[in-house]
C-alpha cells in the first residue's frame, strides 16, 4: 500500500498531478461504473525547486491536429532522427539543431526525470507587467487612510519596470493621468452611465486619431507607449508623484445625507478599467486591483439601492427572487469578466466592510480571469494589509509567484477524451479530435485561457474514456495525457511548462483490485467536491447534496465487501476507507450549505476552493486538528467531539480560520496564573506550543486566515464545535457510559449515523 | 538585518483579525521550514464507534486533578517538554531600542548621494528628491521617528555608501512595509536616490555585492 501511496506522492511533487485514479479502467463503460470519473488535479506552475528551465524551443509533433510535445514517452529512432508521438503515432523528423542525438546524448525532454519540463521562448516583444488600481474612496476616514499607505507601500513592492495606473471612484470616476511634471490631471466620467469600449476609448484619448475605423474593433497595434504612457507609467518613473497623489486622495466629496448609503459606481469604473487595458495593452499580463468598501449602489452593476433602510439581499431574498439587482449587475460583471480575459487581464477584488459588498455579483470578475478575491472588515486590519502584501510576494529564487496569461493545452492519446476543467479558467473553445462530448465543468474544448495564475493554483481536468468494451486493451498498455501551459512569467519572459504523464490500462471485468489500489482517495474527494460546488453555483443546494449522496452509495456498492442486505457486514478497503467521511464532511461545509453564510461569503468560500492545490482543498473540506497536552508530543486528533477533553489545548486550522481553543482545566490553570510561576514552565510551554504552530500556517497562508483563541465556554468556541462531527450530543451523552469529549447541542447527524445510513443504502438489494 | 516581530492584529477594526508579521519574518517564510500541520489523525475502524481515546485526565500527576472539575489541582510538574519551534519566536515587538543615531548621519551621505546624481538625472528628480529629505529631516528633528527606523536608515545609509544596492533596496522595503505610516512620504525619495545612483556609471568597478539581497541569483 506505502508503494502507491509514495508513488502519487512522487508524482505531485514531480509534476503537480493528482489522478483519482492510478490505474485507468479500458473501457467506457467500465469506467462509468468505477462513480468517481477519471479526473485530476493539475497545478500547473508547480515550484519546482530542481527544474532549471531550458532555453530553446520544444519540438512539436507535425500532424496539425495533434502538436504534441516531444516528451519522454515517444519512440526515438536514434539512427534514422525519427521520433514517434505517442498520442498520435505520427512519425516525426527532429529538427537540424537534433542532428547530434543518441542514446547517450539526449536532449532534456526525453530523459524520464522530464517528464516535467521548462522552456523559455524568444517570442513577441517583452511587455512589462500592468498593475492598474481602482479605488474605491466612499470609504470612512481610518479606512482610506490605511489603504493609502498599504498602495503606497506596494509601489515599493512592485518590479520596477512594471507599469502602473490609477482609478478612483464614489459618485464619479477619475482615471488619473500620471506625469512626472507637478500637475495631477485627471478624467472624470459620470457614474451612472455604461460606456462602451469604444467610447472610453475615445473619451481617454486612447483611439488613434484620424484612422478610419473598420466594422467591429479596431486592429490594435501591441505597443502604443506615447498614447497609453499618460494613464499607465512604470513605477520607477513616477512613484514619488504617485506617493503625493495618494497620499492625497479624499473622502468621495459628495454629500450622503442620513439614512442613505454613498452613490458608489464600481460598475463603471471597474468598465472603465477594462476598456483602458482592453485598448493599451490587450494580451500582456495585467492585473485590474479594485479595492472597495461597499456595496455598488449606482449605474450598471449596483448591487442595492442607496436607502439604507433597503438592505442587501440576503439567501432569503434570493430564494424568494426578491433580488432586485443581481441578475443584471451579475450579468454585467460577467460581461466584463470576459472581456478581460478575453484580453489576458486579471482582476483582483479586495472587498473590505462590514456587511455585503456585493461579491456574489462581483464574483466572475475574479473567477474568470484568476483574479484573487479578498473579504475583510477593514482596510486598517493586518488580514488585508498583509494579504494585500503578499500578492507581491517571491519564491525561492526571488522571482514574483505570479504569472499571467496562461493558455492550458491538454492532449490525450485516443482512448481518453477530455470532458471539461473546472478552476479560475475559461473556455478558449478548442474544439478537436481529444474532445468529449459530455461535459463535466467548463468543457467542450481542449484548451482553457488563466489570465493569472501562481504556483498554486490548481484545476480539476476530467477525463472520458472512450474505448469501446470488450475492445483489449489499448496498444502499449498506457494512456497518456500532456499538459502545455504557455505563459507569461513575472519576469515577463515567455515560457511554456510541459508536462506529460502515463498510466496503465487495466480491465476493470478482471483486474478490478489493480484499479481500486490504485485509487487515490484525497484526490477523489477534491474532484468530486469541485463538481458538486460547481453544480452548487447554478442549482439548489438540496439537488447537489442528493447527486453527492447519490454517487457515495454508488460507489460503495461498487468497492464495499458485503453481503446483501448485511449492513454489519460491509467493509471498505484501505484506499476508500476515508472517502465517506470527507464526503460527510463536505456535506457540511459553507461550500454546500449556505446557512448561517451571506450570499458574498459563500461566493468567497467557493471562489478560494476552486483554485487551491490538494492540500489546501482537503483542509477545507475537513479541517485539521491537533491535540496538544502534557502527555506526549502534539499530535492530530479525529475532527470530533471527543477530542475536545478538559486537559488540551486543540489547533484547528480550516483554511479560513485559525482556531485555537483550551480545554476546560488548561483553561483554568491558565487563569489561575501557573505559567508564571518558574516551576510551571512546562505548563508556559504547552500553552504557547499550538501559538508557535499557528504563526507558522498564518505566516504563509494566502488570503490570510482570521484567528480565533478561545477556551472551553467561550463564545467562540462555537467556530470548533461548528466543525467537530458531533459524536456526542445532548442526545446521546449517555449513551456511551462515560462522560469523556464534548457533548454538541445540535440535531444534525454524526459521522457515525452517516455511515450506519451509508451501510444500509449500499448494501440494500432495492437500491 | 531586518526587524523580526509579530504584533497583534486590529481587533478594534477587524473581527479575529491575525497577528501581523514583520518584512523580515514573512521574508524568511520561504526558507526551510518545519514540516507542516497537514496530518490527519486515523478513522476508527470502520464500524466501531468513534472511541474517545483512552481516559487520559487522570494518568499523569499523583492527584487526580484533572478529571476533578471543581477541585483544580495544579498542571503536572513534569519535566519540560521543549516546544517545537526552536527558541520560540521572538513574540511581540522588541522592546524600544535605544537609537542615538545623529541625523546628520544619515542625511549628509544621502544629500552627498543626491550631488553625485545631479549632473546626470533630471532636475525636477533631483529637486523633488531633496525635497523629501527635508522632510525626513524636519521629522528627524521633530522626533516624529521612532528608534527603529532611526536605525535602519542609519544601516541603509551604509549600505548605499559601500554601494550595495540590493540591500540597501531591501532595507528600503522592510521600513515600508513595517512602518509605512511614519516613511511613506519621504522614503520614497531614498527609493529613488537608491535606484539613481545605482545607474550611475560605476565609478570604481563592479561594487554590488548585496549579500543578503536575492537569494539566488544564479539563472541555472
Amino acid at each position: 500500500m506505502a508503494t502507491y501511496l509514495e508513488f502519487i506522492q512522487q508524482n505531485e511533487e514531480r509534476d503537480g498531478v493528482r489522478f483519482s485514479w492510478n490505474v485507468w479502467p479500458s473501457s467506457r463503460l467500465e469506467a462509468t461504473r468505477m462513480v468517481v470519473p477519471l479526473a485530476c488535479l493539475l497545478t500547473p506552475l508547480k515550484e519546482r525547486l530542481d527544474l532549471p528551465p531550458v532555453q530553446y524551443e520544444p519540438v512539436l509533433c507535425s500532424r496539425p491536429t495533434c502538436k504534441a510535445v516531444l516528451n519522454p514517452l515517444c519512440q526515438v529512432d536514434y539512427r534514422a532522427k525519427l521520433w514517434a508521438c505517442n498520442f498520435c503515432f505520427q512519425r516525426n523528423q527532429f529538427p537540424p539543431a537534433y542532428a547530434g542525438i543518441s542514446e547517450v546524448n539526449q536532449p532534456a525532454e526525453l530523459m524520464p526525470q522530464f517528464s516535467t519540463i521548462e522552456y523559455i521562448v524568444q517570442r513577441g516583444p517583452q511587455t512589462p507587467l500592468v498593475f492598474l488600481y481602482v479605488v474605491d474612496t466612499c470609504l470612512e476616514e481610518e479606512d482610506l487612510q490605511a489603504l493609502k499607505e498599504s498602495l503606497q507601500m506596494s509601489l515599493s513592492l512592485l518590479p520596477a519596470d512594471a507599469l502602473v495606473g490609477l482609478i478612483t471612484f464614489g459618485r464619479m470616476i477619475q482615471v488619473h493621468e500620471l506625469s512626472c511634471e507637478g500637475i495631477s490631471k485627471s478624467y472624470v466620467f459620470r457614474g451612472t452611465k455604461d460606456l462602451t469600449a469604444k467610447q472610453i476609448q475615445d473619451m481617454l484619448g486612447l483611439s488613434k486619431p484620424a484612422v478610419p475605423i473598420q466594422q467591429g474593433r479596431p486592429l490594435q497595434t501591441p505597443e502604443q507607449p506615447v498614447i497609453s504612457s499618460r494613464f499607465l507609467q512604470p513605477v520607477h518613473k513616477v512613484d514619488m508623484n504617485l506617493t503625493d497623489l495618494l497620499g492625497e486622495l479624499q473622502r468621495d466629496p459628495w454629500p450622503v445625507t442620513q439614512g442613505k448609503r454613498p452613490l458608489r459606481s464600481t460598475g463603471v469604473a471597474l468598465s472603465i478599467a477594462v476598456g483602458l487595458l482592453e485598448g493599451t495593452f490587450p494580451n500582456t499580463g495585467a492585473r485590474i486591483m479594485l479595492f472597495t468598501g461597499g456595496p455598488p449602489t449606482q449605474g450598471p452593476g449596483m448591487v442595492v439601492g442607496d436607502e439604507l433602510k433597503t438592505p442587501i439581499r440576503s439567501w432569503h431574498d434570493i430564494e424568494k427572487d426578491n433580488a432586485r439587482f443581481m441578475k443584471k449587475a451579475a450579468k454585467h460583471y460577467e460581461t466584463l469578466a470576459n472581456r478581460a480575459a478575453a484580453n489576458g487581464h486579471c482582476i483582483d477584488i479586495y472587498a473590505c466592510a462590514l456587511d455585503q459588498t456585493g461579491l456574489l455579483e462581483m464574483k466572475c470578475c475574479a473567477n474568470l480571469t484568476g483574479g484573487h478575491m479578498v473579504m475583510g472588515d477593514s482596510f486598517n486590519t493586518s488580514l488585508f494589509k498583509q494579504t494585500f502584501q503578499r500578492v507581491f510576494n517571491k519564491g525561492f529564487n526571488g522571482e514574483f509567484r505570479m504569472a499571467f496569461g496562461a493558455c492550458l493545452d491538454v492532449k490525450t492519446s485516443r482512448e481518453l477524451k477530455i470532458a471539461g476543467a473546472i478552476g479560475p479558467c475559461i473556455s478558449l473553445n478548442a474544439k478537436g479530435p481529444c474532445v468529449s462530448e459530455s461535459e463535466l465543468g467548463i468543457g467542450g474544448t481542449s484548451q482553457w485561457k488563466i489570465c493569472s495564475l501562481d504556483p498554486s493554483t490548481t484545476l480539476a481536468i476530467y477525463f472520458e474514456v472512450v474505448n469501446q468494451h470488450n475492445a483489449p486493451i489499448p496498444q502499449g498498455g498506457r494512456g497518456a495525457v500532456q499538459f502545455v501551459t504557455q505563459y507569461q512569467h513575472s519576469s515577463t519572459q515567455k515560457r511554456i511548462r510541459v508536462t506529460t504523464i502515463a498510466r496503465n490500462w487495466a480491465d476493470a471485468q478482471t483486474q478490478l483490485q489493480h484499479i481500486e489500489a490504485a485509487f487515490d482517495q484525497e484526490a477523489a474527494a477534491v474532484l468530486m467536491a469541485r463538481l458538486g460546488v460547481y453544480r452548487a453555483e447554478s442549482e439548489e443546494g438540496p439537488d447537489v447534496l442528493r447527486w453527492l449522496d447519490r454517487q457515495l452509495i454508488r460507489l460503495c456498492q461498487k468497492f464495499g465487501q458485503y453481503n446483501k442486505d448485511d449492513p454489519n457486514s460491509f467493509r471498505l478497503s484501505e484506499s476508500f476507507s476515508l472517502y465517506p467521511q470527507f464526503m460527510f464532511h463536505l456535506r457540511r461545509s459553507p461550500f454546500l450549505q449556505v446557512f448561517n453564510n451571506s450570499p458574498d461569503e459563500s461566493s468567497y468560500y467557493r471562489h478560494h476552493f476552486a483554485r487551491q492545490d490538494l492540500t489546501q482543498s482537503l483542509i477545507m473540506i475537513q479541517p485539521i486538528l491537533y491535540a496538544y497536552s502534557f502527555h506526549g508530543p502534539p499530535e492530530p486528533v479525529l475532527l470530533d467531539s471527543s477530542s475536545i477533553l478538559p486537559d488540551r489545548i486543540l489547533l484547528m486550522d480550516t483554511f479560513f480560520q485559525i482556531v485555537i481553543y483550551l480545554g476546560e482545566t488548561i483553561a483554568q490553570w491558565q487563569k489561575a496564573g501557573y505559567q508564571e510561576m518558574p516551576e510551571y514552565e512546562n505548563f508556559k510551554h504547552l500553552l504557547q506550543a499550538p501559538l508557535d504552530d499557528a504563526q507558522e500556517i498564518l505566516q504563509t497562508r494566502f488570503p490570510m486566515p482570521r484567528y480565533i483563541h478561545t477556551e472551553h465556554g467561550g463564545s467562540q468556541a462555537r467556530f470548533l464545535l461548528s466543525k467537530v462531527n458531533p459524536s456526542q450530543t445532548h442526545n446521546n451523552l449517555y449513551a456511551w457510559g462515560q462522560e469523556s469529549g464534548a457533548p454538541i447541542l445540535t440535531d444534525d447527524v454524526s459521522l457515525q449515523v452517516f455511515m450506519d445510513h451509508l451501510k444500509k443504502l449500499a448494501v440494500s438489494s432495492a437500491a | 538585518m531586518a526587524e523580526l516581530y509579530v504584533k497583534p492584529g486590529n481587533q478594534e477594526r477587524g473581527w479575529n483579525d491575525p497577528p501581523q508579521f514583520s518584512y523580515g519574518l514573512q521574508a524568511q517564510a520561504g526558507g526551510p521550514r518545519r514540516p507542516p500541520l497537514t496530518r490527519r489523525a486515523p478513522p476508527p475502524p470502520s464500524g466501531a464507534p468513534p472511541e474517545a481515546p483512552p481516559d487520559p485526565t487522570s494518568a499523569p500527576a499523583a492527584s487526580a486533578a484533572a478529571s476533578l472539575p471543581r477541585a483544580l489541582g495544579p498542571p503536572p510538574l513534569g519535566p519540560i517538554s521543549p516546544p517545537r519551534a526552536e527558541g520560540g519566536r521572538p513574540s511581540a515587538a522588541a522592546g524600544p531600542e535605544e537609537c542615538s543615531v545623529p541625523p546628520d548621519t544619515v542625511l549628509a551621505p544621502l544629500r552627498e548621494a543626491l550631488a553625485t546624481c545631479r549632473p546626470t538625472v533630471q532636475k525636477q528628480v533631483c529637486d523633488d528628491i531633496a525635497r523629501r529629505l527635508t522632510v525626513l529631516e524636519d521629522a528627524w528633528a521633530q522626533g516624529k521617528l521612532s528608534a527603529p527606523v532611526r536605525k535602519r536608515m542609519s544601516l541603509l545609509v551604509q549600505e548605499l555608501q559601500q554601494q550595495h544596492w540590493d540591500a540597501a533596496d531591501e532595507i528600503h522595503r522592510s521600513l515600508m512595509v513595517d512602518h509605512v505610516n511614519e516613511v511613506s512620504q519621504w522614503l520614497v525619495g531614498v527609493k529613488r536616490l537608491i535606484a539613481e545612483s545605482r545607474s550611475l556609471p560605476a565609478a570604481d568597478g563592479d561594487t554590488d555585492g548585496g549579500a543578503e539581497a536575492e537569494p539566488g541569483q544564479e539563472e541555472p
